[in-house]
């Protein structure tokens, strides 16, 4: 009776064996495409101390601090400065003065201080520090008043 | 005629991507073709700050210089971590192809001694389909 039993479970075994599984499986694809993007957020504006010379206006000078811009992006932009083209000087300032934005950032990505247009190319979040100096030559001097100057700042 | 002709530019326009909030500007880059004298693009400059903010929106071309495009709105009051839609019409001028920048500009804080202005510029290209 048992080898009978046994035979029987073991030719309905044998038989489920060749029977081919219904089940199929299928890929799904998820595509996603990330254009360049770019956010700059001004933290804080900068200040500028004249030297003791009197021919240097610069954010660089004792007393004097860098304006600070946080850039996120996906990278693939770039970050500049452009010329200064908008001042405001006493009006007993009546000399030529040289004005030169500079930035310089660290964080995601790491750049020396330069005045020329810069590839952001790591992803991320950096803080650029915005300096700018105004200078004077010969024997012009920056004279007592309120100066300002607007410096901008482009990721394209 | 001339309102036709934008209305169709600003139907091409609607393709332009989705924004997403809380960037200054996007998108950044894009190319649009169209069948009329002139293309649209819709971009959406956007406020980080928690702070309302004055928002100003320029066209240049590949040298920066001023380009005459339908801006709309042109300039505006962003509310903070708000972001909203601007319509540009750039006219073709008689070329097949034009690139220009589309910036966005503000400057968040004012009244300074050393001011900021960040400018975000995106880059596009139209072409004219016949």
């Amino acid at each position: 009776m048992k080898f009978a039993r046994a035979a029987i479970g073991a030719a309905l075994l044998v038989g489920c064996a060749g029977q081919m599984a219904s089940a199929t499986t299928g890929n799904v694809l998820f595509n996603g495409t990330i254009t360049a993007t770019c956010t700059l957020t001004v933290n804080s504006n900068g200040t500028m101390t004249v030297s003791s010379n009197l021919q240097s206006l610069s954010s660089h000078n004792a007393g004097g601090s860098a304006g600070s811009v946080l850039v996120d992006t996906t990278g693939g932009v770039q970050l500049s400065v452009d010329p200064v083209t908008t001042t405001t000087v006493p009006a007993s300032d009546v000399t030529a003065t040289t004005w030169t934005p500079t930035f310089a950032t660290t964080g995601a990505q790491t750049i020396a201080e330069t005045g020329t247009a810069t590839a952001l190319t790591v992803p991320g979040t950096s803080t650029a520090a915005i300096n700018l100096a105004g200078t004077k030559s010969g024997t012009n001097r920056f004279s007592a008043g309120n100066y300002q100057a607007t410096v901008t700042v482009r990721c394209e | 005629m001339i309102k036709l002709r934008i209305l169709l530019a600003a139907t091409a326009a609607g393709l332009a991507p989705l924004a997403a909030t809380a960037q200054s500007m996007t998108p950044m880059r894009g190319e649009v073709r169209s069948f009329t004298d002139a293309f649209a693009v819709k971009v959406f400059p956007g406020n980080p700050y928690d702070q309302r903010i004055r928002v100003e929106v320029h066209v240049y071309d590949q040298d920066f210089q001023p380009v005459d495009a339908r801006i709309s709105p042109s300039v505006f009051l962003l509310a903070g971590q708000a972001s909203r839609s601007v319509l540009v019409v750039v006219p073709f001028d008689g070329a097949n192809d034009r690139k220009v920048r589309i910036c966005t500009e503000s400057i968040p804080f004012p009244g300074e001694q050393t001011q900021i202005r960040a400018q975000i510029c995106g880059k596009f290209f139209g072409h004219r389909r016949f």
